[in-house]
């Protein structure tokens, strides 16, 4: 057995399990973030996209040990109990989830591409999103749902902005 | 749950010196308030419009998608729940001899092994009761399952797979539908003949539609294989209480259809059985019929405990239902200006091991195949055969991709030949409203040329012959 | 060098199927307070079915889509239904809803028009009230209605219906008759680029204009077109289950079956073809399947029109088109006199 200390979504959790356990099964099993999903167990469909240290990551493909230490984002983790992610906000309203099956993975991508780049090109998304499989939307209201929540970002990151110039310069 | 491990309580842990990195608040999740984003209440206007038909509603299970809240079946699980995992023939053609499943049988934590002689009827399909639960005796694609195991993980289910011992008979495949349909070719259903279904549409007087034809063209078109890939795996739980009342959570897109064909197998009342269709992550077709659910509900009628299966990605391949491949030849006849007077069509769909929908694929292709045209002279034949390989079934358009390919292939190919635009020589001869169709069906609110002129329009399409 | 093509196919695809009977019952209950909840038999496999069978109700009833909750997918609550297959939920499932939710109404009416003082033919449902046609000011909610039809009446607003498709046996011999009750028509245009040193295929932009009646949600629609046409990407350049000599498949994973990714798939620009079919809930015929079909044959003759050859076989691989183009290259120069 291992021991594997973590921090997921903002909290630390750990867990004693076998050598052999994926993150994908820790996240699922253990901590019961069932978010993720098991769509091919070989890294070929990112339905189990997990951010990892900023990273997006199958976590299929990594060990429960590998994380040791690590900073995990799962979709649990990307809204708070009272606030909606941007993202989120942005895949529901233009509709570009059908089943969904795929769409904690995606929506993780596109986060890990928004956390580095809020002016993303089309072709940024599209390569951003390749190692999602997605079978019933095309993509195509995917990558203008990431368009629509980097715009939602920006305006907020702005906000936040002049809210904080407005703050520095009060009395 | 894996059974061997456990969450540590938090103050069993130390936040250790590793855990800190520089960017630790960046990659949290936000702790500003984010203004224009509450979950409550945010229903976007066009779900609050009473005239509902014609809003662009968001989605009712949009939230929780995004939330990655909503359950499918894998996310699911029940107290004492086992892991059921099918063992695949791996054999195209074969009688089985003998199947020893002692060894399974003893090792710690598989709680119940099962083949296809403890089902109460081994059969089911929706046209056809042609396929079996589990293969017994005869195996007829490689993707057949020959015994399934029950055990308390699913590691050690799929160990025991390992251990039972199939001894087969390997008997003559046959793979190729054309070679399929000869008289001599081994019969993949013996004694019966592999073409199962048939189908025919004759309208008007074809030869004389041939005889009037300036040009006649001739073409072969084939399609392949192709796997639904939905995202989501076949996936179902069982569970057989002791009231003798069976539940099934199940990924099928049929739940009607799927209480009929568990009655059937398990030979049990319909008040007796409850399926619950979850979300299903992708369908496509490919998930229109029971599969692995009779077994899994005899392992937990076996057991007394729940039973989830979830197929891997390559029985996702191997043992669902696929996309028919076509070969389709086609003889045409049209006048010097782009009229088709006649078409006489004859397609062949490799139907795989078992029926499952073909027969209803066969009849839309069959229907479809001369195309949205005015054709007075139409003979379509077309004939579905048996095949040692996985089984053909529903995939989105039953047949009607690969006929639009090779009806459309071809009237450019006329198109070409004959100095005719594309877009005009379909508009030329496109049905109109009150146009009869191939089995004389007079039909109404058609709108096909309206629809080549609009994607015409959105594409920029110019005239060039 | 890349060369550019332009393929158009246009396609007819049936509303249900043909074999057996294609029936759906449904159950519609209006609520106390106005909102209504409809049992169905269907399932939701990621179409969007539910909300545009809410959407129907809605309409039926008068209220708004968010009112209503659609409880689907279960033996022991929901009425029998063919189930989501073969383009059918919006046509038939919609259909025994749309008359489950008029067989609702219709308790309501019943109930208002004394307490309107008017005849039950001269009342309507619109914005969440029982209003009297023409005068709308006079009008009592559907809530305070349904509320007095379940309380005081004692006869609650729920109706059940169900639908089959008329269709006309088809002749064993002639294949004449009327197997589907209604078919939906589009167009696909698509742009490639051929590389005719490689045969490699690149799909610029799709057109796509597709009938399905009213669009009851123009939204789910162009998702359903936008998946079809990545379906028929597949179909056309890349998919395909490979089986050895043995009959044993030999690509059954997602490294060696491939499939369109977010990097194949090009622009797609699509357009819902104003229709109306009568014999649909408020119009709408269905639109899932239809959205493959024509997709790989637009592709395949864009490809036809940018390098001259003509593939038979699907999928067009880079290998395939190839082998056709220098084909075509061997027989030209075959015919140039010596």
């Amino acid at each position: 057995m291992t021991d594997v200390t973590m921090i997921v979504n903002g909290q630390v959790r750990g867990a004693s399990v076998p050598p052999e356990t994926t993150l994908l099964q820790l996240l699922r099993d253990n901590f019961n973030l069932t978010g993720a999903k098991l769509g091919c167990d070989v890294g070929d469909c990112g339905a189990c996209t997990v951010i990892v240290d900023g990273q997006a990551v199958n976590s299929c493909l990594m060990l429960a040990g590998q994380a040791e230490g690590r900073q995990i984002l799962t979709i649990e983790g990307l809204a708070s109990r009272e606030w909606l992610h941007p993202i989120q906000t942005a895949f529901e309203n233009s509709g570009a989830l059908q089943c969904g099956f795929c769409g904690p993975g995606v929506l993780l991508s596109a986060k890990a591409l928004l956390d580095e780049n809020l002016n993303p090109s089309t072709q940024e998304i599209r390569d951003a999103l390749s190692g999602n499989l997605c079978r019933c939307t095309g993509y195509t209201k995917m990558i203008e749902a990431v368009q629509d929540a980097a715009r939602l970002l920006r305006e907020e990151s702005r906000t936040q902005l002049t809210h904080a110039r407005t703050e520095a310069t009060a009395p | 749950m894996n059974e061997h491990s456990r969450v540590l309580e938090r103050d069993e842990l130390e936040i250790a010196e590793t855990l800190r990195s520089p960017d630790v608040d960046l990659r949290l999740p936000p702790v500003l308030p984010r203004e224009p984003y509450p979950i409550e209440p945010l229903t976007p206007d066009a779900r609050q419009q009473t005239r509902a038909v014609g809003q662009r509603a968001t989605r009712s299970d949009a939230r929780l998608h995004g939330l990655g809240q909503t359950k499918y079946i894998d996310d699911l699980s029940f107290p004492g729940m086992l892991y059921a995992r099918i063992k695949r023939a791996g054999i195209a053609s074969a009688r089985i001899k003998r199947i020893d499943t002692s060894a399974a049988e003893a090792m710690p934590g598989v709680m119940a092994v099962l083949t296809g002689k403890e089902i109460p009827t081994n059969s089911f399909g929706p046209t056809f009761q042609d396929q079996p639960v589990l293969a017994d005796p005869i195996v007829r694609h490689a993707g057949d399952g020959v015994a399934a195991v029950a055990a308390v993980t699913e590691q050690i289910a799929n160990e025991a797979l390992a251990k039972i011992v199939v001894e087969y008979e390997p008997l003559p495949a046959v793979l190729d539908p054309v070679a399929a349909m000869r008289e001599d070719s081994p019969k993949v259903h013996a004694p019966n003949s592999n073409i199962y279904a048939t189908k025919v549409v004759r309208k008007g007087d074809i030869e004389k539609g041939f005889a009037e034809s300036d040009r006649i063209f001739e073409a072969r078109f084939s399609t392949q294989m192709i796997e639904h890939v939905s995202l989501e795996p076949h996936a179902a739980i069982a569970d057989w209480d002791a009231n003798g009342r069976l539940t099934i959570w199940a990924t099928i897109g049929r739940i009607t259809l799927a209480r009929a064909d568990m009655a059937r197998t398990l030979k049990l009342p319909m008040s007796r059985i409850r399926i619950i269709g979850t979300i299903v992550g992708g369908n496509f077709g490919g998930k229109n019929e029971i599969s692995q659910e009779p077994a899994l509900a005899l392992l937990s009628k076996k057991t007394g405990r729940p039973v989830k299966g979830v197929f891997t990605r390559g029985e996702e391949f191997t043992a669902t239902t696929t996309r028919h491949p076509i070969i389709m030849d086609y003889k045409t006849g049209v006048s010097n200006k782009g009229r088709i007077l006649a078409r006489q069509i004859r397609l062949v769909l490799d139907g795989g091991a078992y029926c499952s929908w073909s027969a209803t694929t066969l009849g839309k292709a069959c229907i479809l195949s001369p195309g949205p045209y005015k054709i007075d002279n139409v003979v379509a034949e077309a004939f579905v055969v048996y095949t040692n390989k996985t089984m053909t079934g529903a995939m989105r358009g039953f047949g009607a991709p690969q006929v639009c390919f090779a009806y459309e292939s071809q009237m450019d190919d006329i198109a070409k030949a004959l100095g005719i635009d594309p877009l005009e020589i379909r508009l030329l001869n496109a049905f109109d409203e009150g146009s009869s169709s191939p089995t004389g069906q007079v039909l109404h609110s058609v709108v096909i040329k309206e629809s080549l002129r609009k994607a015409a329009d959105r594409f920029g399409w110019e005239p060039r012959s | 060098m890349k060369r550019r093509g332009r393929g158009i196919a246009c396609m007819w695809y049936p509303i249900g199927f043909t074999v057996d009977a294609n029936a759906s019952a449904a159950t519609v209950k209006v609520n106390e307070d106005g909102t209504a909840t409809v049992l169905t038999g269907t399932v939701e496999t990621g179409q969007g079915s539910l909300t545009v069978l809410g959407q129907i109700a809605a309409e039926a009833l008068g209220i708004a889509t968010d009112d209503v909750h659609v409880v689907s997918a279960d033996t022991d609550t929901t009425p029998m239904d063919t189930g989501a297959i073969a383009s059918r939920t919006t046509y038939v499932t919609g259909n025994a809803i749309w008359l489950a939710a008029e067989a609702a109404k219709a308790i309501l009416f019943e109930t208002a028009a004394p307490m309107l003082g008017v005849k039950v033919s001269q009342l309507e449902a619109r914005d969440r009230k029982i209003q009297v046609k023409s005068f709308p000011q006079r009008n009592v909610s559907i809530g305070e209605v349904a509320h007095r039809s379940q309380v005081v009446l004692g006869q609650p607003a729920i109706g059940s219906a169900s639908w089959n498709p008329p269709t006309v046996a088809m002749d064993p011999e002639t294949g004449q008759g009327k197997p589907f009750a209604t078919y939906v028509y589009a167009t696909q245009i698509a742009e490639v680029d051929v590389d005719d040193e490689t045969g490699e295929v690149e799909i610029l932009r799709i057109a796509a204009a597709h009938d399905c009646g009213t669009a009851i949600n123009p939204m789910l629609v162009e998702g359903q077109v936008e998946g079809g046409i990545s379906m028929g990407v597949g179909m056309a350049l890349q998919e395909e289950m490979l089986f050895d000599a043995n009959g044993r498949h030999i690509n059954p994973n997602l490294t060696n079956y491939i499939m369109p990714t977010s990097l194949d798939m090009p622009e797609i620009a699509v357009d819902i073809v104003q229709g109306y079919d009568p014999t649909g809930p408020f119009g709408a015929k269905g639109v899932g399947e239809p959205t493959a079909v024509p997709t790989a044959a637009a592709i395949l003759n864009a490809i036809h029109d940018a390098v001259g050859v003509r593939v038979t076989s699907l999928p067009a691989t880079a290998e395939k088109v190839l082998t056709a183009i220098k084909a075509k290259r061997a027989a030209e120069v075959k015919q140039i006199p010596a």
